[in-house]
């Protein structure tokens, strides 16, 4: 029974120490777990370094990265032990968009664009906008 | 123990425990008389499917200054949308975009 592919989103935080090539290795390789795994990045953004609410291993602050994709079910598991594997990657989260979720939400890359980075304690890294084809209306058309 | 009030409704003032007024004293009956105004979810008059854990301005409001869940016979939410709130405040908590406790407690 071949089941319909979900749209999941994923956070996850990145050592805001290393260097910005390194970081966009990262992501890279993320994005290379979910499209070898038979995904489809619908939607990807990157909020930059931003202030953490409280320290995470003795570090204030990690470069946020929010990604959006459909996944059949296998995809999200196997995405979670990559994150785990990585030492770089320090938190991370990633839920299933239910009906609710798609019809209110908004798309990852326009919440980024509403809400600057608090502090950005490392200078001199400008928030990069990296909006992918499916804006967040056409997505909620498809549904 | 049951008295009358004066408009003749009939309340239950429990046992007298030998503290405060025992006896003649009168219940202010203005705060029964008075309607009092049915607090709105905000989550419903904005229409709100689903609240997001990623903004965290609008969750912040939601969250005292000690950064507890405020409960929602305070803000007057539904049990809805409640319910939605605090699975995105736990999810923001675990993202680092609100602290467990602030800073103003420790």
């Amino acid at each position: 029974m071949i089941q319909a592919p979900k749209l999941y989103e994923t956070a996850f935080i990145i050592n805001a120490s290393l260097d910005d090539p390194v970081i966009d290795g990262i992501i890279d390789k993320v994005k290379d777990v979910i499209v070898k795994n038979g995904g489809e990045i619908v939607d990807i953004a990157k909020w930059g370094r931003k202030r953490f609410a409280f320290p995470i291993k003795k570090k204030n602050n990690g470069f946020y990265v929010v990604c959006e994709f459909k996944a059949n079910g296998p995809l999200p598991a196997k995405l979670e032990h990559h994150y785990l594997l990585d030492e770089n990657i320090i938190r991370f989260l990633t839920i299933a968009l239910d009906k609710k979720a798609l019809v209110s939400r908004i798309s990852a890359s326009d919440l980024m664009k509403q809400s600057a980075p608090s502090t950005p304690a490392a200078a001199g890294s400008p928030v990069e906008a990296a909006p992918l084809a499916a804006p967040a209306a056409g997505t909620s058309e498809k549904n | 123990m049951r008295t009358n009030s004066p408009s003749g409704q009939q309340y239950d003032r429990g046992p007298q425990h030998g503290r405060g007024p025992q006896q003649g004293g009168q219940r202010n009956n203005t705060r029964q008389q008075q309607p009092r105004k049915k607090r709105t979810c905000r989550f419903c008059e904005s229409h709100d499917s689903s609240i997001d854990y990623k903004n965290e301005k609008r969750l912040s409001r939601c969250v005292s200054e000690q950064g507890k869940i405020i409960p929602r016979r305070i803000t007057g939410t539904c049990a809805r949308h409640q319910r939605q709130l605090v699975l995105a405040i736990k999810r923001a908590r675990h993202m680092a975009l609100l602290p467990f406790v602030s800073d103003a407690v420790s």
